[in-house]
């Protein structure tokens, strides 16, 4: 065993345990930075900011208002998108893929898209639809 | 040629001792190990926001990174579901209602024009109470507003 110190009986530094005393304090290091939890964000305006540069446009914006029920059923105009546990909402993204963002990647020239959740419609959901519609480049969202 | 060959061999012979294993060295060992254990400690993240630890952030798997901004007040918003109600917490004070805000939200817009909000919501709590907190912010005159969320499911959560 190695060590190191006098030969009158002290301990002296013993490396094996320290080796495994590293090993120990590597392994749930290791493990904690696997289960880290990042914090992000999601960016909006609150309805009454001004746009970026004032400018007045020719065509004004037709708002898209999209409701999300207190179930997290989200819906536009009548016509639902995914199902109240479907986090992606793919149809959604397309649809403002599609209607929105394409060729408008300026925010001035996008359709405002206004979200109208149920006052007991829960927060997760919102951000659901908040995150679709950063996926999908919709820069101009706000509340209703 | 032969002369050549057997100093070659010779050669050979004493950088490769027939048989000798090489020996286990522990000191460069323990030098990695180290390295190691600093690198997953740097890694495990040890900041302390100015943040509620047990609110429930909801997942968004494709928000933005975080980025760094000199005037941000943080508005943790809490929610019990036992009887669904909500609280506000704001430097570590607490706030019943969130109109309470509105002085305070005005104070840091005035110190700093740039200030936004960065609202961390539990994912539970209802649009009726979260509306209240984002309106009390719209009435103190900012309008930059972040949600904070996270980017994977907390196990437990």
């Amino acid at each position: 065993m190695a060590s190191v110190g006098s030969e009158d009986g002290d301990i002296g530094f013993q490396i094996a345990p320290m080796v495994d005393v590293v090993f120990v304090l590597m392994l749930f290091f290791m493990a904690s930075a696997g289960s880290q939890v990042a914090e992000r964000e999601l960016n909006i305006n609150l309805p009454g900011s001004k746009t970026p540069s004032g400018a007045q446009t020719a065509v004004p914006p037709t708002p898209i208002m999209v409701d999300i029920s207190a179930d997290g059923q989200v819906s536009m105009n009548g016509k639902t998108y995914g199902s109240p546990s479907d986090k992606e909402i793919a149809s959604l993204r397309e649809f403002f893929t599609t209607a929105i963002v394409s060729g408008n990647s300026d925010p001035e020239k996008q359709d405002p898209v206004i979200i109208h959740p149920d006052p007991d419609a829960h927060h997760e959901r919102i951000m659901d639809v908040l995150n679709a519609a950063g996926a999908s480049g919709v820069k101009n969202l706000t509340f209703n | 040629m032969h002369h050549k060959s057997k100093g070659k061999a010779a050669r050979a012979a004493t950088r490769n001792p027939a048989e000798e294993d090489p020996e286990f060295q522990i000191a460069p060992m323990i030098d990695i190990l180290l390295v190691l254990l600093v690198f997953f400690m740097s890694i495990s993240s040890t900041e302390v926001l100015q943040s509620n630890h047990t609110i429930a952030l909801a997942v968004a798997k494709e928000a933005k990174q975080p980025k760094k901004n000199p005037g941000q007040i943080i508005v943790n918003v809490s929610w019990v579901a036992i009887n669904n109600m909500g609280s506000i917490d704001v430097d570590d004070q607490k706030y019943a209602v969130a109109s309470d805000l509105i002085p305070k939200l005005q104070d840091e817009l005035l110190k700093n024009p740039m200030t936004r909000v960065l609202v961390r919501v539990d994912r539970a709590a209802r649009w009726s109470f979260e509306r209240e907190v984002l309106k009390a912010v719209g009435d103190a005159g900012i309008t930059n507003v972040t949600f904070s969320v996270v980017d994977k499911a907390v196990p437990g959560q």
